[in-house]
């Protein structure tokens, strides 16, 4: 890899030189490699998914009954199979618009990557310094790079002064990182001569040849999987083109049945083909794939209310058949205030608030970038919290910071240097701090970070003096004080802290800082013989709603992993605060996942309990499509930009409102306003109801399809008048039911839809019980009050059985009428007894929907309107009925009601027993 | 099976790059390798001294891998000029670098490329080079179709480059998610996705296994070209070798061309081969 070769291997590789490529070459090579851009993985286009809407199954078939009817129109015009060819039309827009609503997105995490990439870009032509635009930049060129830049593309170091850059675009590890010209043998990830397109110096300068420009970067990587990874249909996706199909198929089988039928009984062609059509549309449940749409969005809407927003509307429903949630520890569990809960030296173990080691705080005060203004700790959040905990403990002081090795991921430390003695008005000099320590003109040494970098710098320690002495004198470390640090260092981390550990010095002479070329080294050299200070356990306290939540994930038979990059240790014992874990959990930390085969991996993945620590968003985004190839519905949490590909291939990618990157925003499913756990099992609560409200308007929406097909059937066989005409159908199936399917899909939980699993990856939104309750049970009631009152108008306008009636004759119209209010009075009833499978209508209460009493007052009045005005009565074909239609159609609606309760209460006692 | 390769070599920095992969190639079956220019007519004086520098540089590396290399330069015609020479030399494979011209017209038609690809008489691997960072490729992923020819030559080109790079190969299967008429797509554990594995990816895997090379094997469902383009930048494989297509221009124009898509967006180094061995040369 290029991390190895030398620097003149370098120059001989890429064929270029000190002085950067001639713009010649450089032309050239951007012909060859392309603009250093980051592009859209080529997607199918809108349009194109739009009109895929009107090429599925269905709409193929309802495209064909259009045709047929504008081909029949021509050939026998006035049958009013013009008015018919154009309603069809229009139920195939419809329900093409709303799926593509219900699917459509923006894709516009692409667009946000390339934010992050430099606009122009310094860079060495033929000896020459110039500044050029970032995308014209070609393998081989050499960039300048400064405090400040972003990098523009992989490039090699091969000069560099106190360069530090900040890989949390492609790592999420917010720590800036030294980078060095040397040769590295290690993994060229992890190689310190390697600068990665879309990460950031922190500081100092350098130059570098680039290697790799636009998708071929590390960064372009994250776009070719953000915007490449195969999006799979949602559950309800899949439901809905079953129940489209299954739906178009019963449709069709019954139209071609009763055609032939009607033709061996001698009708008509044109008869048979009215009739085939009609019984196609009577079987075609319109008003399903709008209400479905408006219901999740109006769940979505009350989903934002809970703080989660959701982007793409089929997600509302995802959310409610997760199995799994793979979750972030800081600031999703935790509050991200960080607090110092323990302070230990080793003169005696002290809390926090109480006697107060001066030499500790000293070295937590001064070896500290957060700053404290205006009442206000601003800074890194551990920073700060140190700093809160020093202020507190020794009050405000200040002294002349005279260099400062910044703390980076690799070392894991930072380091101060101040000048002794040097105070300002108001802030008394720094004290010795060490007995015989240094006078004025002399250097004080602060270090701070993780203790394995720590430790092995110091050489003495405080021990055995008094707390709160001004100064002390130190022993040498000993193998004993060693193990003693470690011990707490242990207990500390089990007990949920991230522990910190303090040392310092005092030298007489300063460090060579003069240029920064030697600053590094002498400063390297001074960052040994410490004497070590102390120990501060820092927690991240958890959010106090999240236990609460975990259990109730628990008692959903959600499994819950913490993915996190923070230590095994501290993981663990955060989970067992929250109640994640109770026995020993299995715990993966990232370098050893790196090395696990993806069979092994699954394995481990089936424990009961498991927690990953120390992992980076490459190791998560491996967790969860190990998972989804297992059979699992995941959601998973994400903040940086190097989560968007695993927010992307998870079944609901959830990102954070607060702390997430722009990125991770809009490669996610679904943003969390507050960054709160216990927000994602309230949107889980809220998509597990919405799934139970789709098969209730299922349920009510397919009750009246029977009683619109069977009396077209009676009409077909027995030559009775046309009991139902298409328009009315449609009246019905896109009018009359809209309002109360909706309120069905506003719904309240039923109770307990927590405390059942998640349902089967095989469980159908439409089951045959569901169809069994909807098309026999309600439907065939449904019929009876339909069919008595259709009759009643006929014998009573003095028909008798057997005779022929026109279309368009007075009485059939009258006649059709009292179908069409006999279907709607029968939905009243059912609309209450669909409002719950099992529960009473009476514990639920009439009026507990408020929605449900709207929408039937919505439905009487349009049906009012379609019966009774001249408008509807020239569209739908209808015709005024009498007061005792509506009389005699109600106790029919009441029966329907009884029925269903009778039912539910077997049901549940069934249940009970 | 190699014993004579030649590589192209031209003013263009891929090129080098793609003469660098016949080096190791060379080295790890042990043929001999030709380097070949051809400087065509009207070239400019500052191309055929670039590509002349190009030459000393690939002698240079030669001669670190301790390796014996030929030149052979030559003026006129691209495709006639290699074409006399691989038949004066009876070389077994050529090493063509795609420019990014050729890449971006559709099934890379009327191309030096793919002329090249389809009149010499031999094996052709023909180079798209796309990172200059991986100077030797660890992970090699090996896409393969359900049915495959020349299992042999192609599993011991794979297993070659793996050899002269000391690199790992990851042989990856697409197939056709399973569909039924009412379900819509059918998940399979990737248990079940393994029993799938087409009785040739098992053929070419047995065949890798005798050259001793680290091997994996994995199926992944969905569309072709996009699952390899993501499993490659997902894994982070350093180069990706697949077969030229067998598809005609009217199959590729109505089914598409998955390895002219993986080309175009290919994350790696992307090696098409196209096999003419005969066990019997």
């Amino acid at each position: 890899m290029i991390n190895n070769l030398s620097r003149e291997e370098v120059f001989r590789f890429l064929a270029t030189s000190e002085k950067g490529l001639s713009a010649d070459e450089a032309g050239k090579r951007l012909i060859e490699f392309g603009l250093n851009e980051i592009k859209e993985v080529r997607r199918v286009p809108l349009y194109k998914r739009f009109i895929a809407q009107f090429t599925h199954f269905l709409a193929i078939l309802l495209w064909l009954a259009a045709g047929l009817c504008f081909l029949s129109e021509y050939f026998n015009p006035g049958e009013g199979l013009l008015s018919l060819g154009i309603a069809i039309v229009v139920v195939i827009f419809i329900n093409a618009l709303f799926t593509f609503i219900q699917e459509y997105r923006t894709e516009k995490a692409v667009e946000a990557l390339k934010k992050l990439l430099p606009f122009n870009v310094k860079v060495s032509r033929a000896g020459e310094t110039r500044e050029i635009r970032a995308e014209h930049l070609a393998p081989g060129d050499l960039i300048m790079l400064s405090e400040g830049d972003k990098v523009p593309a992989d490039a090699r170091v091969i000069e560099s002064n106190g360069l530090t850059v900040n890989n949390a675009p492609l790592t999420g590890e917010s720590a800036s990182s030294q980078r060095s010209h040397e040769a590295y043998e290690g993994d060229y990830f992890e190689s310190p001569n390697i600068v990665f397109a879309g990460t950031h110096i922190v500081s100092g300068s350098g130059r570098a040849v680039v290697f790799a420009t636009g998708m071929a970067t590390e960064f372009g990587k994250i776009a070719h999987l953000t915007g490449g990874v195969h999006e799979r249909l949602s559950p309800l996706q899949k439901e809905i083109i079953r129940v489209t199909k299954i739906v178009a198929v019963i449709a069709l089988t019954t139209g071609l049945f009763f055609f032939t039928l009607g033709f061996l009984v001698g009708r008509s062609f044109w008869h048979n083909f009215i009739f085939a059509v009609g019984i196609i549309i009577a079987n075609v449940p319109e008003g399903l794939l709008p209400t479905v749409t408006l219901s999740l969005a109006m769940g979505s809407q009350r989903m934002a209310k809970k703080k989660a927003l959701i982007k793409n509307l089929t997600s509302v429903e995802t959310l409610g058949s997760v199995t799994v949630i793979c979750t972030d520890k800081t600031g999703t569990l935790t509050q991200n205030k960080m607090e110092v809960q323990q302070v230990w030296t080793m003169i005696t173990d002290v809390g926090a608030r109480r006697a107060v080691p001066l030499q500790l705080m000293q070295t937590a005060y001064r070896c500290n970038n957060a700053t404290f203004d205006n009442g206000k700790y601003k800074g890194d959040p551990t920073e700060a919290a140190i700093l809160k905990a020093a202020r507190e403990a020794i009050g405000d002081i200040k002294a002349e910071r005279i260099h400062e090795m910044p703390f980076d991921s690799d070392r894991k430390r930072m380091t101060t240097v101040y000048k002794a003695g040097v105070g300002e008005k108001d802030h008394p000099p720094i004290p010795p701090l060490l007995r015989g320590g240094a006078g004025e003109g002399g250097f004080f040494i602060f270090t701070k970070g993780a203790l394995e970098t720590v430790l092995p710098l110091c050489t003495g320690i405080l021990a055995g003096g008094t707390i709160g002495a001004s100064h002390e004198s130190h022993l040498q470390m000993t193998d004993d004080y060693k193990n003693s640090i470690m011990q707490t260092y242990h207990s500390m981390m089990d007990d949920g802290l991230r522990v910190i550990a303090f040392a310092f010095k005092e030298i007489s002479e300063g460090p060579e800082i003069e240029s920064r070329g030697t600053a590094r080294r002498a400063l390297t050299d001074i960052e040994s013989g410490l004497v070590f200070a102390g120990l501060m356990g820092l927690e991240d306290p958890p959010r106090p709603e999240v236990p609460d939540a975990i259990r109730k994930c628990r008692e959903a038979g959600i499994r819950v992993m913490m993915i996190t990059g923070d230590a095994g240790r501290t993981a663990v014992a955060i989970a067992r605060q929250i109640g994640l874990v109770r026995d020993n959990p299995v715990v993966i930390q990232g370098p050893e996942m790196n090395a696990m085969t993806d069979s092994s991996l699954r394995e481990k993945l089936e424990s009961d309990e498991i927690i990953f620590a120390r992992m980076t968003p490459v190791n998560k985004m491996r967790v969860v499509t190990i998972l989804e190839d297992e059979g699992e519905r995941v959601a998973v949490t994400g903040d940086g930009v190097n989560d968007a590909p695993a927010l992307k291939k998870a079944n609901i990618g959830i990102a954070m409102g607060i702390t997430g990157t722009d990125v991770a925003r809009e490669a996610a499913d679904m943003v969390l306003l507050d960054d709160n756990f216990a927000s994602i099992v309230n949107a889980i609560e809220e998509g597990r109801t919405i799934f139970e409200n789709i098969r209730k308007f299922i349920t009510y929406i397919f009750a009246h399809l029977t009683p619109e097909a069977i009396p077209y059937i009676l009409f077909s066989i027995f030559k009775i008048p046309l009991p139902l005409t298409v328009m009315q159908i449609l009246a019905i199936d896109l009018g009359t039911e809209t309002v109360p399917a909706l309120a069905l899909g506003i719904e309240a939980p039923e109770t307990g839809i927590m405390k059942r699993p998640p349902r089967p990856r095989v469980s159908a939104l439409i089951d045959r019980q569901l169809l069994f309750r909807s098309y026999i049970f309600l439907g065939l009631i449904s019929t009876i009050g339909v069919l008595f009152a259709y009759f009643f108008v006929l014998f009573k306008g003095g028909w008798q059985w057997g005779t022929e009636l026109p279309t368009n004759d007075p009485l059939t119209r009258q006649a059709a009428t009292a179908t069409f209010l006999g279907i709607v009075i029968l939905q009243v009833g059912n609309v209450f007894a669909c409002r719950s499978s099992k529960d009473s209508i009476f514990r639920l209460g009439f009026f507990s929907n408020r929605l449900v009493i709207i929408g039937i007052i919505a439905e009487i009045i349009l049906s009012a309107f379609i019966i009774y005005h001249p408008v509807g009565n020239r569209i739908f074909g209808t015709a005024p009925l009498g007061i005792d239609v509506w009389m005699l159609l109600i106790p029919f609606s009441i029966v329907l009601l009884s029925a269903e309760e009778i039912r539910k209460w077997l049901s549940r006692k069934r249940m009970a027993a | 099976m190699y014993k004579r390769i030649l590589s192209t070599v031209n003013e263009h920095l891929n090129s080098v790059i793609t003469a660098r992969y016949a080096l190791h190639l060379a080295k790890a079956c042990g043929a001999r390798l030709y380097l070949c220019f051809v400087a065509e007519k009207g070239m400019s004086d500052a191309d055929i001294e670039k590509a002349e520098d190009a030459m000393k540089r690939l002698f240079s590396d030669a001669r670190d891998m301790d390796m014996q290399v030929e030149s052979i330069s030559a003026t006129g015609r691209p495709v006639q000029e290699i074409r006399k020479i691989v038949r004066e030399e009876k070389i077994d494979l050529v090493f063509v670098s795609a420019r990014r011209a050729d890449v971006r017209r559709r099934f890379y038609r009327a191309t030096t490329a793919s002329e090249l690809m389809l009149k010499l008489p031999c094996s052709v691997a023909l180079i798209r080079v796309v990172h200059m960072g991986r100077v030797n490729p660890r992970k090699i992923l090996s896409p393969l179709k359900a049915r495959i020819d020349n299992v042999p030559e192609r599993a011991y080109f794979t297993a070659k480059m793996a050899e002269g790079f000391n690199s790992k190969v990851f042989v990856f299967h697409t197939p056709k998610p399973i569909t039924r008429f009412f379900h819509g797509e059918i998940d399979l554990t990737p248990m079940e996705w393994d029993k799938r594995m087409p009785a040739d990816v098992r053929d070419f895997m047995g065949h890798i296994n005798k050259y001793s090379i680290d091997l994996e094997g994995r199926l992944a469902p969905g569309s072709v070209a996009r699952t390899i383009t993501v499993e490659a930048a997902s894994k982070r494989h350093d180069l990706i070798i697949m077969g030229a297509t067998g598809r005609s221009l009217l199959s590729s124009l109505l089914r598409g061309n998955p390895v002219e898509k993986v080309l175009r967006e290919t994350p790696c180094d992307f090696i098409i081969l196209k096999p003419r061995h005969k066990d019997d040369k």
